[in-house]
């Protein structure tokens, strides 16, 4: 919701606090680095078409 | 947005969320809101939980009015007025804690009734007396699924970290905060906490992952990292769990004793019981012949000895001390007992709050906040005079200053031959001081007030006056 972000939160404290909610927390910010490495191995290809 | 002449002014510490703007109109406080800000309020008024956080006091009291209030604003909400706005630089330790604790709450109770707030500052905090009240119902929004809290950075900056400083190096937080607005930064943070100092509870990972996130993710808009979140599954029971977790972080720090001169004060002091019982009818006469005033400042208030006596008289009571342990102590005290009518400031009379943020007035200095119906000021003057140099007429023109038009001021003058007045000039070349004198003392204060009343104290060498400011 872009009406929530007045303030500028911060792209890695948002991360962040996935890591401190606990076990299921570190799970979501892993699969957030997952994708993220993934996306970059995917794109990678296209960029150098 | 510009309002035409109704004698209506913008709070200049309330430009932050475009989506709503705070205003005085002569002694009430209203909020103008945006379509959107009005939105959010319909949705807000409407839930369980803000009306049980306005029930106990844990919001602030908050009314729709007519939106004719403030022109061009979709609506308008009129606001209980705190009885004195401080800054969270002039709060003690466990002030900041309860004013931490209490924002947690409230996010927490917001959650689980799918809400948010925007924000995670201290400046959403302020008091009644020593009871701490959250003020930005602006603050509030609809919670969207997935969202991490926006407000969790400023929450570390302005409120954590400074009391991650006290509770670990036993550092005093308040001239952080006095000298930056947004508060300590991540990476201030890691350079204070190397070696052994990283695994202090707290510091791995809100202050070190926290801060090598921030590196690490520089270049990734937030837009973009809420989605990334958003896929991987990030949820409000995770958010919750998030909240809990810094809470109970929080509950775990407590200040670092390190001692401090003016704990013992009262004890140490030369004042004989006679003295003092006279002393404070003088006082509890002086509070009295104000009516029912509705602000007494209590300037060096110590262990809140006189701060209390005019409490039984005063709608609020403001104890300003400067030693952060001092004011520590006191605020538990009146915290347990229960107190509503004082509250308990950390300030150095000498190095009073200047103001704050942008344009220098987005915090407003202490000068401009204290307009009292009674100044007391004992045992102060000669701290000021002897101690810090201060002209003796300079001492009586910032006393004066503080009190409003008609108030009265309660001034105690040691004279040059008490014990703690030769203490503080035995630390001073002989004759630096030839105008600190009692009879020139009285000459400067009937130059600027109407004295009602004077007396001696039975030890003889200290004198209290009553006088009307500017009568």
């Amino acid at each position: 919701m872009i009406h929530l972000a007045y303030l500028d939160a911060g792209s890695g404290s948002l991360i962040v606090q996935a890591v401190v909610g606990g076990v299921a927390g570190a799970a979501v910010a892993a699969k957030l680095y997952w994708r993220r490495l993934v996306d970059r191995f995917r794109r990678q290809p296209t960029d150098r078409g | 947005m510009a309002a035409p002449d109704t004698g209506i002014r913008v709070e200049p510490g309330s430009f932050r969320d475009p989506a709503n703007r705070v205003f005085h109109a002569g002694d009430e406080v209203l909020r103008g809101l945006g379509p959107e800000g009005a939105r959010d309020w319909r949705a807000l008024s409407g839930s369980a939980f803000f009306a049980e956080l306005l029930a106990e006091g844990k919001v602030c009291g908050t009314e729709e009015v007519d939106p004719a209030r403030l022109p061009g604003w979709t609506a308008v909400l009129r606001h209980e007025r705190i009885p004195f706005v401080s800054h969270p630089y002039e709060w003690s330790f466990a002030m900041l804690r309860d004013a931490a604790l209490l924002h947690l709450e409230i996010l927490r109770r917001a959650l689980s009734a799918g809400f948010t707030t925007k924000d995670g500052s201290a400046y959403n905090l302020q008091w009644r007396g020593a009871g701490p009240v959250f003020i930005d119902v602006g603050s509030f929004a609809p919670l969207a699924e997935g969202e991490p809290w926006a407000g969790y950075r400023q929450f570390c900056q302005t409120l954590l970290y400074p009391l991650l400083l006290q509770a670990h190096l036993g550092l005093d937080f308040q001239p952080w905060l006095r000298a930056r607005v947004d508060g300590i930064e991540p990476d201030q943070m890691r350079r204070l906490f190397r070696g052994a100092r990283r695994l202090l509870p707290g510091v791995p990972t809100h202050v070190h992952l926290h801060g090598a996130m921030q590196g690490r993710n520089a270049r990734a808009s937030t837009t973009e990292v809420r989605a990334q979140l958003r896929a991987a599954g990030y949820s409000r029971d995770l958010a919750l769990a998030t909240v809990r977790g810094i809470d109970r972080l929080v509950r775990r720090l407590d200040r670092r004793d390190e001692g401090s001169h003016w704990v013992d004060y009262q004890r140490t002091c030369s004042y004989t019981v006679r003295d003092r019982e006279e002393k404070e009818r003088f006082v509890e006469a002086a509070v009295r012949a104000a009516g029912t005033p509705g602000l007494v400042l209590d300037l060096g208030a110590n262990d809140g000895r006189y701060a209390r006596i005019a409490a039984r008289h005063a709608a609020q009571v403001v104890a300003v001390e400067q030693d952060p342990a001092v004011v520590d102590a006191l605020y538990r005290a009146l915290r347990a007992e229960g107190e509503r009518r004082i509250l308990p400031l950390v300030m150095d009379l000498a190095d009073p709050s200047p103001g704050g943020g942008w344009r220098g007035v987005e915090r407003a200095s202490f000068a401009r906040r204290a307009r009292a119906d009674v100044v007391l000021a004992l045992a102060v003057v000669h701290h000021l005079a002897l101690g810090r140099n201060v002209p003796l007429g300079e001492v009586l023109d910032q006393l004066v200053a503080y009190a409003r038009p008609g108030g009265r001021l309660v001034v105690e003058f040691v004279h040059p031959e008490d014990p703690m007045a030769r203490r503080l000039l035995a630390n001073k070349p002989d004759g630096l001081f030839p105008d600190y004198r009692r009879d020139e003392f009285a000459r400067l204060l009937a130059a600027r007030c109407r004295i009602e009343r004077q007396q001696e104290l039975p030890c003889g060498t200290r004198t209290l006056y009553q006088a009307v400011v500017g009568g």
